[in-house]
């Protein structure tokens, strides 16, 4: 895969160029003139009140959405071009996760994640290979055969972000995963995304836990009314905290 | 694509819907045995046509007088009548048959019922001249020539009674069709309406095939094979009827009927003819049917 080369060298995976999001149903745009670039292997914090425009930001990346105006490209692909039949290779680069999980409950954990393999044609080799290895990342290895409703909340979404980093995506999206979650148990899944990360795989998160953006001390893009109002380099929630 | 999982899948879409899939297979299976029975009165009038189209005559019935006097047809008027007959365009063939033949032929049609046997009597039946026509349009021209010849009772075109008898059955055939076609909207109603309660019931799996980059094909597919595995199931059962009902119904009470020859007979053959055709149809039928639904009323 190509990737675009920053000024200083680094590899960008992420590009928002004066991107904006209008609604026919909103006269306020969902999103405006925003740009932002996201490196290969960081980890950033999108943060900001509800309705500031975050998921519609994880939205553009994703081609469920494409932009008014504005370019959104990931990896090399401008994603607002993309032909439809191209986007699955791009949401195979593109791992997601949500505050909801969103596991099958008719499926074990095992084949939660096999799942994710098998609807885009993996052999049958390759799956079980694989599925195991990213138990094992997660701490799963000795659950692999649980249904999904015998799992606390915390392994849910562990399982949930195994099938989102099992086809080993460049990007790890994730929406508010701690959302749900108690705040032992939201350290915990942190501590898995930043063992994810150190696999050189981009995590974006979106949230609004305070407390995990102020312990972790990662790069925080901060959207209000649709606008970036701050991008610092090692943020915290709130300026001043 | 993993054939084991598209297989799985649609097994499972089906097992949801058990009740909804049971109406779709119904449904389908009395459309198309409708179908089937429309396309084997078909096959009958087919049938019919080819075996009665060599029989078929026109018939030029001879007065009193000449059918009493005449039976070789050497004297006038018979003799001209023949060789006029035998020189009109569109005449294949012509034949004269006598007062006794007349007689013969009616002894042996009647062989069956003895007082009917008896009360016929050689006077009363009329010598004739037997035309067979290469185009049975021609008759109207040959009445209008022939039909005020001195000798000629009157011209009867036997054709027009087999209308008759084609004209019911293609009421029958067409009345066949038109309930199977109601029933087949009803059918594209119930597997449109199947596939979208599926696309429902298994919305988080598609959304997240969706999510993790599946194309757009292998997220229909299941779909798509439950409706024309639906449908093909419903057109076995469709199959199987028709030759349950063979003979249950057509042999049973029809017997009376197709045994005189009057009509012929369908037979185990007919209804392999139309098997194919009933798949084809409700294999294509749920395919198109499923994939416009998917398309329009659906988003994988």
């Amino acid at each position: 895969m190509k990737l675009l080369r920053t000024k200083v060298g680094l590899l960008l995976v992420i590009r928002l160029e004066h991107v904006s999001k209008s609604y026919k149903t909103s006269t306020r745009p969902a999103l405006e003139d925003v740009s932002v670039g996201v490196d290969k292997g960081e980890f950033v914090f999108l943060i900001g009140p509800s309705g500031s425009g975050k998921s519609t930001f994880l939205r553009l990346l994703l081609r469920e959405d494409v932009p008014s105006r504005g370019r959104v490209i990931v990896a090399d692909w401008n994603v607002a071009k993309l032909p439809r039949r191209r986007v699955p290779r791009l949401r195979q680069r593109v791992g997601c996760v949500f505050q909801d999980f969103r596991l099958l409950n008719n499926k074990t954990v095992f084949e939660n994640v096999a799942f994710a393999l098998e609807v885009i044609g993996k052999p049958r080799h390759t799956i079980h290979k694989v599925v195991p290895e990213v138990l094992q990342l997660v701490g799963l290895e000795n659950k692999s055969d649980r249904m999904p409703q015998e799992l606390s909340g915390g392994e849910q979404q562990r399982v949930a972000i195994a099938r989102a980093f099992v086809n080993r995506p460049l990007v790890l999206m994730c929406d508010e995963p701690t959302g749900n979650l108690d705040p032992d148990t939201s350290q915990d899944i942190m501590l898995l995304l930043e063992r994810i990360n150190r696999t050189g795989t981009t995590v974006l998160m979106a949230t609004h836990d305070h407390s995990i953006v102020d312990s972790m001390r990662r790069r925080v893009v901060e959207l209000s009314h649709g606008r970036v109002i701050r991008d610092d380099a090692r943020g915290v929630y709130g300026v001043g905290r | 694509m993993r054939a084991s999982f598209v297989f799985s899948e649609v097994v499972n879409g089906l097992r949801r819907n058990v009740t909804m899939t049971i109406a779709m297979i119904l449904t389908t299976a009395v459309s198309l045995g409708m179908l089937g029975g429309g396309l084997l009165v078909v096959r009958m009038i087919d049938k019919m046509q080819s075996s009665y189209q060599n029989q078929i005559e026109t018939v030029v019935y001879l007065n009193s007088d000449v059918s009493a006097n005449d039976p070789a047809c050497d004297k006038q008027p018979c003799a001209n009548l023949l060789s006029d007959l035998k020189q009109s365009s569109g005449v294949e063939s012509v034949h004269h048959e006598s007062r006794k033949e007349a007689y013969a032929k009616a002894q042996q049609l009647f062989e069956s019922q003895p007082q009917l046997r008896q009360l016929v009597r050689p006077q009363g039946l009329p010598a004739s001249l037997r035309v067979k026509l290469s185009d049975p349009e021609r008759f109207e021209a040959l009445k209008k020539e022939f039909a005020s010849k001195p000798g000629v009772e009157n011209m009867v075109n036997q054709a027009k009674y087999m209308d008759k008898l084609f004209g019911l059955l293609n009421g029958v055939r067409n009345t066949t069709f038109v309930v199977a076609l109601i029933q087949a909207l009803a059918a594209l109603m119930l597997i449109s309406n199947t596939i979208q309660l599926s696309a429902f019931n298994r919305r988080t799996e598609t959304g997240i095939m969706r999510l993790v980059g599946a194309t757009r094909w292998y997220t229909q597919l299941p779909f798509l094979l439950e409706a024309v595995v639906s449908g093909v199931i419903g057109s076995l059962l469709a199959i199987g009827g028709l030759f349950a009902l063979k003979p249950l119904f057509i042999d049973r009470v029809m017997g009376s009927v197709l045994g005189t020859g009057a009509l012929p007979q369908i037979g185990y053959g007919d209804i392999f003819y139309v098997s194919p055709i009933l798949v084809l149809v409700a294999t294509a039928i749920s395919a198109v049917t499923g994939y416009v639904t998917l398309r329009l009323y659906v988003r994988l």
